[in-house]
């Protein structure tokens, strides 16, 4: 009883999780992200700055909104790519702008070197398969 | 003095219904022509990036309606339309339905002037309007 029980739940992890790899929303084709500004190597004084989002051949959509050929802008900073599938997660090292926002405010970065790169999510905020991410630049503020 | 106060009421009420129908934008919503440079000198015969800036509020594909978005249209040599109607679809006025936050654009030889309007999810101007300052550059 226990094994039938035990097989029915794994039946339903394996069919589960199959959707789940199958709903990845496919990739605009020639899509790309990448990071207007600041430029790679930019020095911020004072640790403020608009980083500017740019997405070429695919186009902004708010989260939740599910529509082909769009996604919204995630800024990580300060961190790797997360795994590429699964939902992105938030927290302050993974900033989403499920706003449609393509421009990113950021206020309180600490004297020192930053890592910023952007990667596009879909209306689950996880990424597009493949993935469409852009460079990782490292930018650097000064000591106050 | 009743009938004063009547009509006042009648404005108010006419006046009620058409804000209802535009979609408000956040007060500091900006939008503006982040490439070209206003007087930029660009070479004709090829084509050159347009890329659009926003702050304040975020870009949303035409018919999604949500708070604080709206969509780009790109005004090529032509004034703003009226803020009240739909904006014109032709051949300047590029519309950015799809949620596109740049493009490419050719231009003959000339002065040319570059503007961007915000839209709505019915292609409407938000109410405060949204759109950014007129830019003058020259192809040649």
């Amino acid at each position: 009883m226990m094994i039938r029980v035990v097989s029915i739940v794994a039946m339903f992890a394996v069919f589960g999780a199959a959707p789940v790899w199958a709903a990845s929303t496919p990739a605009p084709k020639n899509a790309s992200v990448y990071i207007i500004w600041p430029p790679d190597g930019a020095v911020i004084r004072g640790g403020k700055l608009w980083v500017r989002m740019g997405l070429r051949n695919a186009g902004v959509a708010p989260k939740g909104v599910e529509l082909p050929n769009v996604g919204h802008h995630h800024v990580l900073l300060d961190t790797d790519l997360p795994p590429l599938d699964e939902e992105i997660p938030s927290d302050r090292n993974h900033l989403h702008f499920g706003g449609g926002q393509t421009e990113a405010r950021l206020e309180d970065l600490a004297p020192g070197k930053h890592t910023l790169q952007l990667l596009l999510g879909d209306h689950d905020h996880t990424p597009h398969d493949p993935p469409i991410y852009s460079r990782k630049i490292t930018i650097t503020v000064p000591p106050y | 003095m009743i009938r004063q106060i009547a009509a006042f009421m009648a404005i108010l009420i006419f006046s009620g219904v058409a804000l209802a129908e535009r979609t408000p934008a956040p007060n500091n919503a900006y939008v503006y022509v982040g490439w070209p440079n206003d007087g930029e000198v660009l070479y004709a015969d090829r084509p050159f990036r347009v890329w659009f800036g926003l702050r304040h509020m975020g870009v949303a594909p035409k018919g999604v309606d949500r708070p604080n978005t709206g969509h780009h249209h790109l005004l090529i040599d032509t004034d703003l339309p009226p803020m009240d109607e739909e904006i014109p679809s032709d051949r300047n006025y590029i519309h950015f339905g799809a949620g596109q936050t740049e493009t490419m654009i050719e231009l003959p030889p000339g002065q040319h002037t570059l503007q961007l309007l915000m839209g709505d999810a019915d292609h409407m101007p938000h109410d405060p309007p949204v759109y950014s300052r007129k830019i003058t550059i020259t192809v040649r």
